[in-house]
């Protein structure tokens, strides 16, 4: 089992060589970090926090390997500190380019390459062509899936709320893609035939870095406002962009494309890809606000804001920013000002 | 001659005389503005309870926010030094000691020797205080030795943010407004489980090594100690007067100096 | 969203205080004549900008850990931003202005001083409007992302070097790479062509520098050590806004002369001396003067900083000009904060302690510096390896109201004695 952190680790290379990806999330609450803070100090973001903390309980034993990218300042930091203080057999960390250029593509490919070697060499098989493809057709259906889930969400009324796709999102980190994919597509039929039900205040948008606690999610829909869609790396930047297959390129260099090619991270430049994206979600989804939960001491997302808050408003849709800590459930300041922000909207409308 | 040590701070002034056999008195008196009044006044008082008269040669340590200030002291030492001998003497077998001060809190570690080795504050922010604590009484209207152990009493916590102590207010009063609200116990509990873990986080920055001991006026709540042995997973070790630990401390280098013929 | 101030004024503080400083530095018999180069190449250096500034010349201003070379061979003057709004935060004491603009942009207060202050900066056009905006990724996120407001703020286009996180042969190309494409956008937004013979004149200059640090740095080894406690703040300097210049030879040849001359006479900066420390990061900048007096008052000196003065292995071939501006990117002292921290780079500061004889470590926790707090217990655990105590002082690089004097006072003299008592 390998763990892996950050939407720039290619999954599918640890499928195909017969691993189980689980996805390193930390605690899924806002807990107490001491040992978090202790080793990587109060002032770094939440997020690594919480996933060192995690790692040093010794919750993370059981995984044989780690793969994270050099994406951020957090992750880098917590995988310094993870090599060094919990001793995970295989350790892998790729340089991810913060460009789109065609020598940054060949770069993250390299870098790709790589790590299949590495793994390869540690686990003492060989990862062919066949096994990729493999792994790609089912990584593009769990897309797939997830986009046809996704679509619900447009309409007036969807039948599932932001709470339970969070949940939803939560399983998929969790288990089996094989097994995922069957789950989700059952859900896919119940929900085809449930009422559409989930009424609103006004339909928001969620952006921001790490969430994975649909508790979040739900002090907001308590309140009437319907979440959407988001922009997360737990969320559409997780499975947005599926991998393009085509004759003419090998199956690595087709998942090195689409890695390094996906819903951008704030910390890819230029940042107008990523503010773009967003753009055109909220234009899609019919957005009326914008959420934006920010991790505690998240760098790269805290830059982007003054400007994405810019484009956003440009586009008529204001944004309510909020600053987190890593797992939060929604507190009494979060609620206030949530509901001043529906407020705000509704007022907007009328 | 005989040693004093005078822990000059910014609420209580406290003074220790060692003699050779060990304490022959220790004393705790209010601080007013004038630092020197206030030194004075508490070296007088524990000169009268160790029944020493005032013609005995004393050499004198001081420590403390105002240590600085005592003009008759021969040396001056910091807080640190000087907590870090005093609990050595107390309890030898201390390596990790506590001191939850009213503004700041502090971890030491010293060896067999009452050396230090290492120590960290924790001053930047209330969280983890004594006047965290205070604040949070008052938010619950009683004083902070009932709240600590009425703290004892819950059989679950709420969960209270640790992370900032004006955080934790704004969520205390939530949970105090709730409906229904969530009894007071388990927010006392939540509380107090928010400092501990601001003081154990604290702890882990330089490692936790047995025994464990706890000083400075906050060491009195039982509760709040309680919680820490809980969370720690064995017992700490609370001296009988935790506020003059500095103090003696102070006394004590004020006797190894003595034996160097300094005057 | 600029509001032009007498921009003018600000830099001229830092150019009259420099030369003050230098003339008052000639005038005293006990001065290093090294002392007034610097202050000199400090007045030169910014009366270039400010002239820049006033004929509407092509400015490059450009981050911290920048190829400046770059800048020098093409002939354009450059603007390292965060030495300039620190020193501006300095000499005008105006550091609070500057920091809550940075807060009324949008930027959370959570972001570091140095870049939150610098956006504040060119808001309140204290600094003088570039017409390109250069940045890199080194070493931090907040490096990397302060490019595009910048380039908002300045109506000015920019260019971003990515540099790769690890070192090898394809993650070396990429950087070239990086490096041409910048060079070409600066012919074209200049009307420059890049000089190739005189960016190797400027390599060739890179490595004697880097000699002579090293130089420098040996002769630091010296018991009691000759370079006075703060000191290495200069030679930083230097690396940023002088990289392969004439000026900043002659400053370290002087230097290093004068180094020798004390190590010979057994004279020390500080007597007599006490403490030999590490630093780890950099001291409060508004406290410099108070440090460098209670380092004199303790008989504390720094005596070796890793991350700063510590250069990594290799020379720089001139007949390879870009490629030895990014080898030399490699191998800056900062760079072992950047890459991955494995045990050899972790050995390099136990070694650096070592070398050193050092009896302590002061690790200056910069309240917004992330990625160098979330090292403090690992560089801790691994100097404990050899028995030296690190003292963490949590403090900010220019905001002031962080930590006091007094406080800094306090948590310096418990380290003094915790190392006294150990002696």
């Amino acid at each position: 089992m390998f763990g892996w952190l950050c939407t720039y680790v290619p999954e599918e290379i640890l499928h195909a060589a017969g691993a189980l990806p689980i996805r390193i999330t930390g605690y899924s609450k806002e807990t107490e970090l001491d040992d978090g803070n202790a080793y990587l100090y109060i002032n770094t973001c939440s997020f690594s926090r919480s996933c060192l903390q995690l790692g040093l309980k010794g919750e993370y034993d059981f995984l044989d390997g780690v793969v994270g990218g050099s994406t951020c300042d957090g992750a880098r930091r917590l995988f310094d500190l993870w090599r060094h203080y919990i001793g995970t057999p295989f350790y892998h960390v790729l340089t991810v380019p913060r460009k789109y250029t065609q020598p940054a593509h060949d770069l993250y490919h390299s870098q790709v390459k790589q790590f299949k070697t590495h793994l390869e060499e540690f686990l003492g098989i060989q990862i062919t062509d066949e096994s990729l493809y493999r792994s790609i057709v089912v990584y593009n259906e769990s897309r797939n899936l997830l986009k046809r889930l996704y679509e619900l969400r447009k309409f007036d009324t969807p039948p599932i709320s932001g709470t339970e796709t969070m949940e939803v999102l939560n399983t998929c980190f969790r288990m089996p893609k094989e097994l995922f994919n069957e789950w989700l597509r059952s859900l896919l039929d119940e929900l085809s035939i449930r009422e559409n039900s989930h009424k609103s205040r006004a339909r928001l948008m969620v952006v921001g870095s790490v969430m994975t606690n649909p508790e979040f999610i739900e002090s907001i829909e308590e309140l009437g406002g319907l979440v959407v869609t988001d922009e997360l790396c737990t969320s559409t930047r997780y499975w947005s962009d599926p991998v393009v297959l085509d004759r003419n390129i090998t199956p690595l260099q087709a998942i090195s494309q689409r890695y390094l090619n996906n819903f951008p991270c704030a910390r890819m430049f230029p940042s107008d890809e990523r503010f773009n994206r967003i753009l055109d979600l909220a234009r899609e989804f019919r957005v009326d606000g914008v959420i934006s939960q920010i991790v505690r001491y998240c760098v790269p997302y805290a830059h982007d804001l003054p400007l994405l808050t810019e484009r956003l408003k440009g586009q008529g849709i204001p944004t309510l920013a909020l600053d987190v800590e890593y797992g939060t459930p929604g507190s009494g300041q979060i609620r206030t000002r949530v509901q001043a922000f529906l407020e705000m909207l509704e007022a907007k409308r009328n | 001659m005989k040693a004093l040590g005078i822990d000059a701070g910014s609420l209580t002034t406290k003074a220790v005389i060692l003699g050779n056999d060990g304490i022959l008195a220790s004393c705790i008196v209010h601080s007013d503005d004038d630092v020197e009044s206030s030194a004075k006044a508490a070296m007088e008082e524990v000169l009268n309870l160790a029944g020493v008269s005032f013609n005995n040669d004393l050499y004198t340590v001081s420590t403390g926010v105002g240590g600085k200030s005592v003009s008759f002291s021969h040396k001056k030492k910091t807080i640190t030094t000087c907590l870090a001998r005093g609990i050595s003497y107390l309890v030898p077998s201390a390596r990790t000691t506590i001191d939850m001060g009213a503004e700041s809190s502090t971890v030491i570690k010293v060896n067999e020797r009452g050396h230090i080795i290492d120590w960290v504050n924790h001053d930047k922010c209330a969280a983890g205080t004594g006047v965290f604590l205070q604040q949070m009484a008052k938010l619950m209207q009683m004083p902070v030795e009932e709240m600590s152990k009425l703290s004892l009493q819950a059989k679950s916590k709420a969960d209270i943010s640790g992370t900032c102590a004006v955080f934790a207010e704004s969520e205390v009063i939530s949970h105090v407004h709730r409906d229904p609200p969530t009894p007071k116990e388990e927010i006392i509990a939540g509380i107090h489980f928010s400092v501990v873990s601001r003081i154990i986080s604290l702890c882990k920055r330089i490692g936790i090594e047995r025994d464990v001991a706890v000083v400075g006026g906050v060491a009195l709540n039982t509760g709040l100690v309680k919680i820490i042995e809980e969370e720690l997973g064995f017992g700490i070790l609370v001296p009988d007067r935790p506020q003059i630990v500095a103090a003696l401390g102070a006394a004590v280098i004020a006797r190894e100096n003595m034996g160097k013929g300094a005057k | 969203m600029i509001v032009s101030q007498g921009k003018e004024n600000k830099l001229n503080s830092i150019i009259r205080a420099s030369r003050i400083i230098s003339r008052m530095n000639q005038a005293s018999p006990e001065a290093r004549k090294s002392n007034t180069l610097y202050y000199q190449m400090m007045a030169d250096y910014y009366t270039r900008l400010l002239e820049a500034s006033k004929e509407g010349e092509f400015i490059a201003a450009h981050t911290v850990f920048f190829p400046a070379e770059i800048l020098y061979a093409m002939d354009i003057v450059p603007m390292h931003t965060e030495t300039t709004t620190w020193m501006i935060a300095l000499f005008t004491g105006h550091s609070a202005d500057m920091l809550s603009a940075g807060v009324e942009l949008g930027l959370a207060s959570e972001i570091c001083t140095p870049h939150r202050g610098l956006a504040g900066a060119f808001a309140l056009g204290v600094l003088p409007r570039p017409s390109v905006m250069l940045w890199s990724n080194l070493v931090c996120d907040n490096t990397a992302k302060s490019g595009e407001l910048l380039m908002e703020i300045n109506h000015c286009p920019g260019f971003f070097i990515d540099h790769p996180f690890q070192r090898s042969e394809d993650e070396e190309k990429y950087l070239v790479g990086e490096l041409t494409d910048m060079i070409h956008f600066l012919e074209e937004q200049s009307g420059r062509k890049m000089d190739w013979d005189r960016l190797a004149d400027i390599v060739a200059l890179m490595d004697r520098q880097i000699e002579l640090l090293r130089e420098i740095n040996e002769l630091r080894k010296a018991i009691p050590t000759p370079f006075n406690p703060q000191g290495f703040l200069q030679l930083l300097t230097i690396d940023y806004l002088f990289p392969g210049r004439p000026e900043a030879i002659e400053y370290l040849e002087t230097l290093r002369d004068e180094l020798a001359d004390r190590v010979k006479a057994g004279q020390g900066a500080v007597s007599p001396e006490r403490f030999r420390l590490m630093s780890l990061f950099i001291p409060p900048m508004y406290l410099i003067g108070f440090l460098e007096k209670i380092s004199q008052e303790y008989g504390a000196v720094s005596v070796t900083e890793p991350f700063f003065t510590y250069w990594g292995e290799g020379t720089l071939d001139p007949a390879k000009p870009l490629e030895s501006v990014a080898k030399k990117s490699y191998m800056l002292p900062e760079m072992r904060m950047y890459g991955p921290l494995d045990e050899r780079a972790l050995n390099g500061i136990v070694n650096c302690a070592e070398q050193y004889r050092v009896d302590g470590a002061i690790y200056y926790a910069d309240v917004g510096c992330r990625h160098t707090c979330a090292t403090i217990k690992l560089f801790r655990d691994v100097l404990d390896r050899i028995d030296v105590p690190v003292l963490t002082l949590d403090c900010d690089v220019v905001d002031p109201t962080i930590t006091s004097e007094e406080d800094v006072r306090n948590k310096l003299e418990q380290f003094f004695e915790l190392l006294e008592d150990r002696q």
